[in-house]
């Protein structure tokens, strides 16, 4: 049954859901209760839950990760929300050397289970607002990276961040917060009830035999958009949504490849020193320097996001873009 | 209530543990920058015996002394340092990253980093219903960061059960506290955020000990932070290595002849309530303990270096690497 719901009132049911199951889930964050959030992502929880649950902070990042921190070490299961991933300058310093250390450097007699809930995501913000920095949190380790791409993920990997052991990373793409789940090619039937989408596993949201192509959040539905295009080309595009950076779903990516032979990575997190460098040094390790016939990234190319849209465009990977790629790999072949 | 004999003791015990330490540094058992707490000890001997186990205390880079106060286990303790596999943390946290979560006791390595943690443990006893209080202790240097002032907002702005202890020993690393604060004193920042501030000589264990007490009776009773500000001196330099050539020898050596263990030892005698033979007798007993504890720490073995890439995640799901 198709719900009218967009993605944040996904994320919202499914905190709803495990604050109900689990009376050690708290939220936190700036604008997370009277206002719901300002997506509206924890939406009608502190009227449920109350004040001290869903607990409104000052403009504080060290002290709200801090205190995720405090909360944890004290039996808590704290959601500690970041309005948007680029804050994370100014409370790094909790959330690598803390929130995912700790268990390490305990030899494992301290748990972090913290979900620092986060949006991300070009939507005409400019440099400071935009961006998606999944691949910096993926270089540190300690951290699970989650990036959901549509309804039914966002809210079964939403149960599934609440109820990890580990702290996770879970960044919300703010292009897709608001849109409705008809809206949505896959993903788009979400079940009142709780359910959970497993932390690691990608998913091949569509089958393809000539090129992998492999993308997360905000960019799956225009590459499916794309992969549909080219399929009236006489191109078949397989396209996998990794759903987690962290961890990286390889095996998905290699039994991919190792059929296609030929791979296009979409990121619109930063090119260099990040996912798609990774995700092609780990299939080459592992089916040998041969076994690409081509490769090809597609990620904003190492610049600050633009403010003006029409910049933004020229540098982020959208469906024109993704469609170029895809058709300069095909005439290549 | 803990007697002063007994935070005497206590303050043997942390003078003896820290040069326990020591020894490990010239013998390569002890590796990166070990910071002992040699001449503050008034200050963690003023904590001991005050806190509950279920109070939460946040401790430093400095931080041995503290967690003897909050009662964790002192050979597990030098155990880690020495980096065994005993060792508290089993070797993955070592001098800086002590942690005890049965007593709520952790330390950070990064400077200012332990108040908000503090402060999520008051709002967790908040969240519980329970009257337990979280203690931060730091260093002069921590008060200037950003998160301190988070933290004591929060803390203020919540009524929340937190007791942040200033350890001011006049120096971060090298630089001066009056030329890093805007303020004489850390104390009198306190009505900023709704706190209460005290300064008090962290030399005289008996000070820190009753303002210590008040601060907790405060935030027990749903009364909200304070800070106890404990002025004293490190003996030694920032870290075991540091050149210490940014303080000069009549300095140190004054601040030597106001070494907390001899003025409470001069103090118990002074008093009565012990003689220069029993604390004597005393002290060379605790002393022959420690060492009886680093004997045995010694013998136990390292940790496996096959489990160097345990624990990263509570479940193991990085299959691939």
């Amino acid at each position: 049954m198709r719900r009218n719901l967009n993605v944040s009132q996904c994320v919202a049911e499914a905190l709803r859901l495990e604050m109900a199951r689990d009376p050690s889930v708290v939220v936190l964050g700036e604008d997370v209760g009277r206002h719901g959030g300002v997506f509206g992502a924890t939406r009608g929880l502190q009227k449920t839950f109350g004040a001290d649950r869903v607990l409104d902070t000052p403009i504080s990042e060290t002290a709200i990760t801090g205190m995720a921190v405090g909360l944890a070490l004290d039996g808590f299961r704290p959601v500690a929300e970041l309005m948007f991933v680029d804050f994370i300058g100014v409370c790094l310093d909790q959330v690598f050397n803390a929130i995912a250390k700790n268990h390490y450097m305990t030899g494992g007699r301290v748990r972090m289970p913290i979900v620092i809930k986060t949006a991300g995501g070009c939507i005409g913000s400019g440099a400071q607002h935009s961006q998606c920095l999944w691949g910096l949190f993926a270089h540190l380790p300690g951290l699970k990276v989650v990036t959901p791409s549509n309804p039914y993920d966002a809210k079964g990997l939403m149960a599934s961040a609440v109820e990890s052991d580990d702290p996770v990373v879970y960044i919300e793409h703010k292009g897709l917060l608001l849109t409705r789940a008809e809206d949505f090619t896959f993903g788009a039937d979400v079940p009142e009830e709780r359910y959970t989408v497993p932390i690691g596993a990608a998913c091949v949201v569509r089958p393809g035999d000539d090129v992998s192509l492999v993308t997360l959040s905000g960019t799956v539905l225009p590459s499916l958009a794309a992969a549909e295009q080219m399929a009236s080309r006489g191109t078949s595009v397989e396209v996998i949504d990794l759903r987690s950076v962290v961890p990286l779903d390889i095996a998905t990516i290699i039994a991919s490849v190792a059929r296609t032979g030929r791979l296009l990575i979409v990121d619109e997190d930063y090119l260099s020193f990040g996912l798609s460098g990774e995700i092609v040094t780990r299939v080459i390790e592992e089916l040998g320097p041969n076994a690409l016939r081509q490769v090809r990234r597609l990620a904003v190319p190492d610049v600050p996001i633009p403010g003006a849209l029409s910049l933004e465009r020229a540098v982020v990977p959208n469906l024109a873009s993704i469609l170029m790629a895809l058709e300069q790999m095909s005439n290549a072949s | 209530m803990t007697t002063l004999p007994e935070r005497y003791a206590y303050m043997v015990w942390m003078r003896e543990f820290e040069l326990a330490c020591l020894e490990g540094v010239p013998t390569h058992e002890v590796h990166g920058e070990l910071h002992l707490g040699i001449g503050q000890e008034a200050i963690a001997a003023g904590i001991a015996g005050v806190l509950r186990a279920d109070d939460a205390l946040v401790s430093t880079h400095r931080n041995h002394l503290h967690a003897i106060a909050k009662g964790v286990d002192m050979r597990a303790m030098l155990a880690e340092i020495f980096e065994r596999s005993t060792g508290l943390c089993g070797g993955f946290g070592g001098h800086m990253h002590l942690f005890d979560p049965s007593l709520k006791f952790s330390a950070t390595g990064i400077v200012g980093a332990g108040l908000p943690v503090a402060v999520g443990h008051a709002y967790a006893a908040r969240l519980r219903g329970s009257d337990a209080v979280a203690v931060a202790v730091v260093g002069d240097g921590a008060v200037n960061s950003g998160g301190f002032h988070e933290s004591m907002n929060m803390a203020g702005a919540m009524r929340l059960p937190v007791i942040v202890v200033v350890e001011n020993n006049e120096w971060a690393i090298s630089v001066p506290f009056h030329l890093t604060s805007a303020t004489d004193t850390v104390a009198e920042r306190a009505s900023a955020w709704g706190a209460v501030g005290v300064r008090v000589d962290g030399n005289d264990v008996v000070a820190v000990a009753s303002a210590f007490q008040d601060a907790v009776a405060r935030a027990r009773s749903g009364q909200g932070p304070s800070i106890v500000e404990a002025t004293c001196y490190r003996f030694r330099g920032h870290f075991e290595g540091d050149s210490d050539l940014y303080r000069t020898e009549q300095e140190k050596e004054a601040h030597r002849a106001q070494d907390p263990l001899l003025i409470t030892h001069r103090r118990l005698v002074a008093s009565g309530l012990s003689t220069d033979e029993v604390l004597s007798k005393q002290y060379a007993e605790i002393r022959a303990a420690v060492q009886d504890l680093l004997a045995s720490v010694r013998a136990d073995p390292l940790p496996d270096a096959s489990t160097a890439r345990d624990h990263v995640f509570v479940a193991s799901t990085l299959e691939a690497r």
